[in-house]
């Protein structure tokens, strides 16, 4: 369920660091020394205060298992999958579900493997660490407080990193492949605002004076957008295409559809077939 | 009560407005939709959002501000960002994306053709600079190395003449937006054959050609009930961004000229006549048939400004460029005007006008130890304008220029404008209060409707009430800096190729994002 160590490596080892593949969340923090590992076949460099960060089922170690001079903590953490790919932390966590389901969603996502400059990630291994050997009243509870922590604390160091609150433009433009990447899911307001790293209410704003439209709405904009392209395809139902699109039901695809258009899909679909 | 809509479908968005019919504004609103860059080169936008981000800005502002006032729409008019290409098979359906203007993939046609025969001789025939902006080498790049799409296409459309076709089901381009596509002869205003044969085309695989008073047709039923607008609602195809910016700061007659700095930048005239150059360094775009707008557009405006505050400024809250923006133009404030000798060529894009050199690189020159972070900060600003500078001063070469006009978002922050009507030693107008590319089409609008006589009547009529005057002590010194400007951008050609050739050399190419 969950694993937590520390290694002081005095001396440049072989084979002791293999690539291994595990279903649980990695965490990996650098004390001292640095390290050239490989996730997911990609060589990266860590030096102190970074973190590296395995997402379960991708392959983590070094060229030959070769571990470099140096110090490091680490946890485990088991995670759940989900029917639809993405992961949540498991039982022990406190989080609430909607937000426990966005920094699972955000965990999946993520770009780059390491969180640089993060000496937070540290501290709190630390006080695990700390709870654990001293098993005073209330240490479980402590410690699962500390590791959701520990999870809140690297998505928010994620997001800044991406997004250093500096480029709107830039930063919403990410935002907008993401959420085209995955127009099916039903995004909220605060999956995306979490994503850019705001909070619902400054995200909100920006997203209007910047788009002319709530962020809702602007996502809705994007839907009916796709949902006219595939209607002008012949291959595919008008059911899927309200589903690919991230409408509830094809009734609240046409409504929301006609309301915009003047046209019911089919309707639009037969105009845009045929030579008009 | 009648009110006149402007839709204004520019790079990053579209911007709608309501006048009422003396001019006045009722409602704005906008709406963004993105560009995609794909690849490196590559700059797309999805006709299909475009559409539909127009139509849902259109209705929400009818809805909320229209209606319920009950202002009845007389008449509807389009302006839009010239340049860009949009391939459509026979029922009109696109072909995957919009190309649009800034868009370089025809940057190897444009290199080769700018320095034949047929290059010179499409340019004085076409007004369009050969510039891989250019339709015309776009749709030559199609033909090349997008064969099935090519083979595919219909016609080629703008994304303008996309947005009319849906809204009424005709084809149709105004003589604008045509004269910007490097397609149209400016001078007898039909296709140009030399320039078809160049592209691979046919006159029948354009839209057919309007005049920018002319209707773009009736709306169709399901967008008169959902907009709720009568079918008699006039729909006029209006003009494109450019000719519309100088005719909405009535820049019509001798002596005036108009400088547009928003992300990019233009000077612009206006004029009977087009202005020829040797150089090709100019467009000639068409507003009426007696009517040319011309001049020199760069590539390095308030974009390069944005991106020195992301880099250098102070962030106290996130993603507020705004204010950071309006902080350094405090601390560029206290530096000495000409910023004690620092210099800044600002050619992080490359440049068109006046030097049309895609490898041109940006550079500080004069540094010494006594300038500070500050001097930094007031010589880009300064660079940005000197660039500006340097396009009106070729202008001046063939025109008579008294009197300046400034619009757009960093030509109209107040110490810009200041530093325009120093260098150029002349007194700058402008008014802050709306876009005046869609005042243009309010004057194009009110002129259809017999408010006005005649364009020229409507644009005497446009008064630009804050007026910058020149400080003959600070022309002096930016006189003399410029000089060192002007000879740095020519002279450092061989190192701008040099330097851009190693910067592609050792680039790992990113995937784009």
């Amino acid at each position: 369920m969950l694993e937590l160590g520390m290694k002081k490596n005095g001396a440049m080892l072989l084979n002791t660091f293999p690539t291994t593949v595990t279903p649980c969340i990695r965490i990996y923090y650098i004390i001292e020394g640095k390290f050239e590992w490989r996730i997911n076949h990609q060589p990266y460099f860590f030096y102190p205060g970074d973190v590296a960060l395995i997402l379960p089922g991708v392959p983590f170690g070094s060229d030959n298992g070769t571990l470099e001079i140096g110090s490091f903590t680490w946890i485990h953490l088991d995670m759940q999958k989900l029917d639809n790919g993405y992961i949540i932390p498991g039982k022990w966590s406190g989080l609430s579900d909607s937000e426990a389901a966005t920094i699972g969603k955000m965990l999946s996502m993520t770009g780059s493997p390491v969180l640089s400059r993060f000496s937070e990630a540290g501290k709190i291994l630390k006080c695990i660490h700390t709870e654990l050997t001293g098993h005073e009243i209330g240490y479980q509870t402590r410690v699962n407080h500390q590791v959701d922590e520990l999870l809140i604390k690297m998505i928010r160091h994620m997001t800044q990193q991406v997004h250093p609150g500096r480029d709107f433009p830039q930063t919403f433009m990410r935002l907008e492949a993401l959420l085209r990447e995955d127009l099916s899911h039903q995004w909220t307001v605060e999956e995306m605002a979490a994503l850019v790293g705001l909070g619902t209410t400054l995200f909100t704003e920006k997203v209007k004076s910047y788009s002319g439209f709530s962020p809702i709405n602007y996502l809705i904009n994007i839907r009916i957008s796709e949902a006219i392209k595939l209607l002008k395809r012949p291959d595919i139902s008008v059911t899927d295409i309200a589903l690919d699109t991230g409408f509830y039901s094809s009734q609240h695809f046409a409504t929301t559809f006609k309301k915009l258009t003047g046209y019911r899909p089919s309707e639009f679909r037969k105009n845009h077939l045929s030579n008009e | 009560m009648k009110c006149i809509v402007t839709i204004e479908l520019g790079t990053n968005g579209v911007r709608i407005f309501a006048f009422d019919l003396d001019g006045r504004v009722i409602a704005s609103m906008k709406g963004y939709y993105p560009s995609f860059h794909t690849e490196p080169d590559r700059t797309e936008q999805d006709p299909e959002q475009i559409f539909i981000t127009t139509l849902y800005v259109m209705k929400n502002l009818l809805n909320e501000h229209i209606h319920p006032k009950k202002y009845k729409v007389a008449c509807v008019c389009f302006s839009a960002a010239m340049h860009s290409v949009l391939a459509v098979d026979k029922n009109g359906n696109p072909l995957g994306n919009a190309i649009t203007w800034s868009d370089n993939r025809a940057k190897k046609e444009a290199q080769e053709l700018r320095s034949a025969a047929l290059g010179r001789s499409l340019y004085a025939a076409t007004g369009t600079p050969i510039h891989p902006m250019s339709p015309m080498l776009k749709i030559a790049w199609m033909r090349n190395y997008d064969k099935e799409r090519f083979r595919q296409t219909s016609k080629f459309l703008s994304i303008k003449s996309y947005i009319i076709q849906q809204l009424t089901g005709e084809y149709l381009m105004d003589y604008s937006i045509a004269s910007a596509t490097g397609l149209l002869n400016i001078h007898s205003f039909n296709w140009e054959a030399d320039a078809l044969q160049y592209a691979g085309i046919t006159a029948a695989q354009l839209p057919e050609l309007a005049p920018i008073f002319g209707s773009a047709g009736k709306l169709k039923k399901a967008y008169q009930q959902s907009l709720g607008l009568p079918a008699d609602t006039k729909i006029l195809i209006g003009s494109s961004d450019g000719c519309l910016a100088t005719l909405g700061d009535g820049v019509k007659g001798e002596g005036k000229a108009t400088i547009t700095i928003e992300d990019s930048g233009a000077v612009r005239v206006m004029g009977p006549a087009v202005l020829k150059d040797e150089q090709m360094r100019f467009f000639n775009y068409v507003l009426t048939e007696e009517c040319y707008v011309s001049g020199g557009p760069t590539n390095n405006g308030g974009n390069i400004f944005e991106w020195f505050t992301r880099q250098f400024g102070d962030f106290t809250n996130p993603f507020d460029v705004e204010q950071s923006m309006q902080q350094l133009i405090e601390e560029a404030s206290q530096v000495p005007v000409g910023s004690d000798g620092l210099l800044f060529l600002p050619y992080l894009l490359g440049e068109r006008a006046p030097l049309w050199n895609a490898n041109a690189r940006g550079a500080y020159f004069g540094l010494n130890i006594k300038h500070e972070r500050k001097h930094f900060v007031r010589a880009a600003i300064e660079g940005i304008l000197y660039e500006i500078y340097s396009i009106g001063k070729t202008l001046s070469e063939q025109r008579n220029i008294k009197s300046l006009s400034v619009n757009g978002s960093f030509g109209t922050i107040p110490f810009c404008t200041q530093l325009i009507a120093d260098m150029f030693n002349k007194p700058v107008h402008l008014r802050r209060k709306f876009h005046s590319v869609s005042f243009g089409a309010w004057l194009l609008s009110a002129t259809e409707m017999g408010i006005y006589k005649t364009l020229d009547q409507a644009a005497r009529t446009v008064e630009l009430p804050d007026v910058y005057k020149p400080n003959k002590q600070h022309h002096a010194v930016y006189a003399d800096y410029f000089s060192v400007f002007e000879k740095l951008s020519t002279k450092l050609s061989d190192e701008f190729e040099a330097i851009s050739n190693l910067q592609h050399k050792h680039t790992v190419t990113k995937a784009f994002s």
